[in-house]
């Protein structure tokens, strides 16, 4: 990022949060204030993963804000922190640069991360499921997505496993230009 | 040393006579309608100042680039064109179709057969979706960064130029002695000079309000009350403006407008309502408020019929429908002043236009651009960061409020033309005149989150593209 960009999105975050004294992280609460990332079907989702996937925060350092005892910590954090989010999104930003595979690696991951919510690298029936109707609401039956679930699954699963992993996510992906398309242009 | 009460009073006269002096002097030419020009040559002043306190700030960040060495050459674009590019579209789904696709058209999903033209047909499908799945999450992410609706409701982005005013600078920093020397004789100059002498202005306009409610109550020819009423108005929103310091220019003039019409207008701040005032007496209508501002509202209306209503009853609605009606089809009535977007929107863009007043189908609508210039103070107010009295006093402490009023042409609803439909081109015409981004989102969206059903349309858009596939 360069200077600017960098403050503009530090300013974006300090907007974001509307704690008074700013404690310097977001939760999900407020990303949810967004218009349009409440409006968009995968808003919600894609909240998850920033929130999960990229704002841990050390356990002493969630217990010593929260002031909770160790028994009760459940290991959901749900917030993050600027350094954090700028690292998070340093991941999208267009590289004038040619690809860097490191970073195309990345951003798959990203996206195979918006369906495998369980982390155990595999997309299995019902994540794929889960975000089909999430896409569509209720505008086809429960049926009929089981259907494409399947089908889809029965395509792309190459080891026979009835679970997507990630090489096979990868591989049904090489053929769109994943770099370009999760790729944007931050104000500076 | 004791000071005797004799000598208390002199002081006070000596302190005052000045005052009073240059307030009877504001009011006379408040009545009659002249200016002096002295608020022009302030304001010309003012905008020299300006650049002078800018430039010193750029040479500074110039010396303090060139010692840190960047990579990228600095970005000559204005903000607010970079952050359009970036607005994210929620309608342009259109441009990724796959580029191949299969002859067969796919009309149910209940086929189950196993024939392989429906497998590599759902796959594709997949792959499409797969792309919008992409392009929400992009989408998403855009919007974290940079959303189009959070931004029009609060006070408009970093001026190339720094107006002297701590407020409008996101991050104050310590440039150099001359600037922040400068910033601290505006400050005085503002605040005790500026302002003491607007707040006595201010003063006398609220009690010249009431002394002429009082009189026209009193006042028994019903037209000549009327006439009275209406040259009375002008003169006090004449008095008010000055005390915002307002230069207010107006354009197109023949298209002010009329009795027995409806006036339609942008809102960034109750301010809009002096401006407008000083050049055309109105009745109002909307939200009845309760203090300071609800005061006001009573008083007014006991010179000019106003109407006053509680937004969220719902049978209150039809009845402010049919008050209208009734306040249009009575000629010598004053124009109705309304603000359909609800809510006051930082004059960067116009959102959209509630079709509440656009459904009275026999009047004619004469639509009004107001455009606040920022440099001398920022006009809009943000009701969830200040209070409407707080608000007052930063009005009052600010250098200048520089306006442009556009009166445009009148409109009224054409044959088979949906009030929907006529309010979009009403804030169309509004938008383009003032050169705001033309927004369809909902000013209610400042205070309450979007309704669910938007999410679902959301969905259904893309089911209906999955099915066309």
């Amino acid at each position: 990022f360069t200077p600017e960009e960098l403050q503009r999105l530090y300013g974006r975050f300090q907007d974001l949060e509307k704690r008074d004294p700013p404690l310097g992280y977001i939760t999900r609460k407020e990303l949810l204030n967004i218009r349009e990332v409440a409006v968009n079907p995968l808003g919600e989702r894609l909240i998850d993963v920033i929130l999960q996937d990229h704002g841990k925060v050390s356990i002493q350092q969630h217990l010593f804000e929260t002031k909770r005892k160790y028994s009760s910590f459940k290991g959901d954090t749900n917030k993050i922190n600027f350094r954090q989010f700028a690292n998070m999104f340093a991941l999208f930003r267009r590289d004038k640069a040619p690809t860097n595979l490191h970073k195309r690696e990345k951003k798959l991951l990203f996206l195979f991360s918006l369906y495998d919510r369980n982390h155990d690298s595999n997309i299995d029936r019902n994540e794929l499921i889960e975000i089909l109707k999430l896409m569509v609401g209720g505008n086809i039956n429960d049926e009929q997505i089981s259907t494409i679930a399947d089908h889809t699954i029965g395509e792309l699963d190459v080891n026979g496993d009835l679970k997507i992993t990630f090489e096979e996510f990868c591989a049904t992906l090489s053929r769109i230009h994943i770099d370009e398309k999760m790729s944007m242009k931050f104000p500076s | 040393m004791m000071i005797t009460t004799a000598q208390v009073f002199t002081i006070i006269s000596i302190i005052c006579a000045p005052m009073v002096g240059i307030a009877a002097l504001v009011l006379t030419l408040a009545a009659l309608n002249l200016s002096l020009g002295i608020r022009r040559l302030y304001v010309q002043l003012l905008a020299l100042i300006f650049d002078y306190a800018t430039k010193i700030k750029r040479d500074k960040e110039i010396s303090i680039d060139s010692n840190a060495s960047s990579d990228e050459p600095p970005t000559p674009l204005p903000p607010s064109t970079a952050k359009n590019k970036l607005a994210p579209t929620l309608e342009k789904k259109n441009e990724d179709n796959p580029a191949e696709k299969t002859n067969s058209s796919i009309h149910s999903f209940d086929r189950r057969s196993q024939d392989p033209l429906f497998n590599s047909a759902l796959l594709l499908l997949y792959n499409s979706s797969l792309r919008d799945i992409i392009d929400c999450t992009r989408q998403g992410l855009e919007a974290i960064v940079d959303d189009d609706v959070t931004k029009r409701f609060t006070s408009a982005e970093e001026m190339v130029v720094w107006n002297l005013l701590t407020r409008t600078q996101q991050q104050h920093e310590y440039f150099s002695m001359r600037v922040t020397l400068l910033w601290f004789l505006g400050f005085c100059v503002r605040y005790f000079i500026l302002f003491p002498f607007r707040l006595f202005l201010f003063i006398l306009g609220v009690l010249w309000m009431l002394g002429s409610a009082v009189f026209l109550q009193y006042f028994p020819a019903k037209d000549a009350k009327l006439r009275f009423g209406f040259y009375i108005n002008i003169v006090l929103h004449r008095i008010l403006s000055r005390v915002f310091s307002a230069i207010i220019t107006i354009h197109n003039t023949e298209h002010r407008a009329k009795c027995g019409s409806i006036c339609v207008a942008n809102h960034t701040s109750p301010i809009d309502v002096i401006i407008l005032s000083t050049d055309n007496s109105f009745s109002m209508i909307g939200q009845q408020q309760g203090g300071f501002f609800g005061m006001v509202q009573r008083t007014l209306s006991q010179t000019a019929n106003h109407i006053w209503f509680e937004r969220s009853e719902a049978k209150d609605r039809h009845m402010v429908a049919e008050k209208m009606r009734e306040h249009i089809q009575a000629h010598n009535n004053l124009p109705i002043l309304i603000f359909p977007e609800g809510t006051c929107i930082n004059n960067t863009s116009v959102m959209m236009f509630k079709k509440g007043c656009f459904e009275i189908t026999e009047a004619t609508i004469y639509p009004v651009a107001i455009k606040y210039d920022n440099r001398f103070g920022d006009a809009f107010w943000n009701s969830s960061k200040h209070e409407l009295f707080q608000y007052l006093i930063l009005m009052m402490t600010s250098w200048a409020i520089v306006v442009d009023v556009y009166y445009l042409p009148p409109m009224t609803i054409e044959e088979g033309e949906t009030s929907v439909d006529f309010a979009r081109r009403v804030k169309a015409a509004i938008a383009k005149q003032g050169g705001f981004v033309d927004l369809e989102w909902d000013g209610g969206l400042k205070r309450a989150l979007p309704k669910a059903d938007y999410k679902a349309e959301e969905q259904r858009k893309f089911y209906e593209m999955l099915k066309t596939e």
